[in-house]
């Protein structure tokens, strides 16, 4: 085999190394730094922003937790007031109701002892236009001396008078 | 037909010496340089251009560095990245020597047991290195296995020191043999292809696409399987069990 020939050695090896030792004194120098660097930097980065991403999310977790329960929160005090405006709104119905029911019991005791009174007082009133009336025509059916045909139409004419001013509503004025 | 090893000669291009000893330029010798450009080449391009948001060279880039860090992070542990720029380079060397090597008309520098040799070679005696730099005389404990009775040991460190010496030889055996066998199916295919004319000369021809694809996988297999134990052997120096 060609490859055994010992002629070459010296030099292949020879070569080999400094070969190697160059491409290894160069990418040693400046190949290999920025490249590990680089993905060094890369690994470091994705990890940081995994990381970073982490933390928002648990941030944004729990802020969402808070607002559920303060929203939580503010439907049951929404309920609660809701329940007291009902409440309230019940408790005036309520007094307004007993109210208006003492106010109309009030006014209708009033008017009935106004139109008690009133009765009683048309009734004295009646009594006493009665009188005069009948005053009226004593004294008219005296004053005069008339016939018993005269007599008699007089004293109609007189109660006629008395029966018309009654029945126009007014009692007469003496 | 062709010699199918005659692709594996090589002849002085400019003769050149060094107090006595032969340096002279040969086709493996510009191979190799070849091979120092491109992954210069490459890997200083990347290098230059490394940004957050890596360009398609810095994938690439990026992609091998990544593979030998994992390798090594594997095998050796966190502390193993002190030799991450040797390993890489090694990796890188005897990648795109492969993958050149397979550009008809080029030169497989790893064909070359003494090439492959001298990475063997070199790789062990720095584990043995390390291996004793980290645990001085303790380091001879690598020939006794963990949990060894005592009248064993006759039996088990010869076992242990003859399995050691292996580990350089065949670690060079392993790619020279495997690039050697490679082109030379390859040659021998194609010189049938060549030769069997039209009629049926496209069965070897087929054959031989067929295996340059394998071929490809291979130059990447053999460079990994070289880079990966090339990390166990440093890897047992390191942490003696």
């Amino acid at each position: 085999m060609p490859q055994f020939d010992s002629h070459f050695f010296s030099s292949l090896i020879f070569w080999e190394i400094i070969s190697f030792a160059i491409l290894f004194w160069v990418l040693y120098k400046f190949a290999f730094p920025p490249i590990l660097e680089a993905l060094e930097t890369r690994e470091r980065k994705i990890k940081e922003s995994i990381d970073q991403a982490e933390e928002s999310r648990k941030a944004a977790e729990q802020r969402l937790q808070d607002y559920e329960s303060k929203l939580t929160g503010a439907a049951r005090e929404a309920e609660a007031i809701l329940l007291e405006a009902k409440a309230k709104a019940q408790q005036l119905l309520d007094d307004n109701q007993q109210r208006l029911q003492a106010e109309s019991d009030r006014i209708r005791e009033e008017t009935s002892q106004e139109i008690e009174r009133e009765r009683r007082k048309a009734l004295q009133d009646i009594r006493r236009e009665t009188a005069n009336l009948a005053l009226l025509v004593a004294e008219k059916v005296i004053s005069r001396s008339l016939s018993g045909d005269d007599q008699r139409r007089f004293a109609e004419e007189a109660l006629d008078a008395v029966a018309g001013q009654y029945v126009n509503g007014d009692p007469p004025s003496v | 037909m062709d010699d199918p090893l005659h692709p594996f000669e090589l002849h002085a291009l400019i003769p050149l010496s060094l107090f006595g000893l032969d340096i002279s330029i040969n086709k493996a010798v510009l191979t190799m340089w070849v091979v120092v450009a491109v992954v210069v080449g490459l890997l200083w391009r990347a290098g230059s251009q490394a940004g957050l948001v890596p360009t398609k060279l810095q994938s690439l880039a990026e992609l091998l560095i990544d593979f030998i860090r994992g390798i090594i992070h594997d095998t050796m542990g966190k502390d193993g990245m002190r030799f991450f720029p040797l390993i890489s380079t090694l990796f890188l060397f005897i990648l795109f020597s492969n993958l050149l090597g397979l550009i008809p008309g080029s030169y497989t520098v790893t064909s070359q047991i003494i090439v492959t040799g001298v990475f063997a070679v070199g790789v062990y005696v720095l584990s043995l290195v390390v291996g004793f730099k980290l645990h001085g005389a303790k380091f001879f404990g690598i020939l006794v296995p963990p949990g060894t009775p005592g009248w064993l040991l006759p039996l088990m460190v010869p076992i242990e020191l003859i399995s050691q010496l292996a580990r350089p030889i065949s670690l060079a055996v392993r790619l020279f043999a495997n690039m050697t066998a490679g082109h030379v199916i390859l040659g021998v295919l194609f010189g049938l292809a060549i030769s069997g004319g039209l009629l049926i000369g496209w069965l070897p021809f087929s054959f031989t696409i067929a295996l340059y694809g394998l071929e490809v996988g291979i130059a990447f297999i053999q460079a990994y399987i070289f880079t990966i134990l090339t990390c166990v052997y440093m890897g047992d120096a390191m942490h003696l069990h």
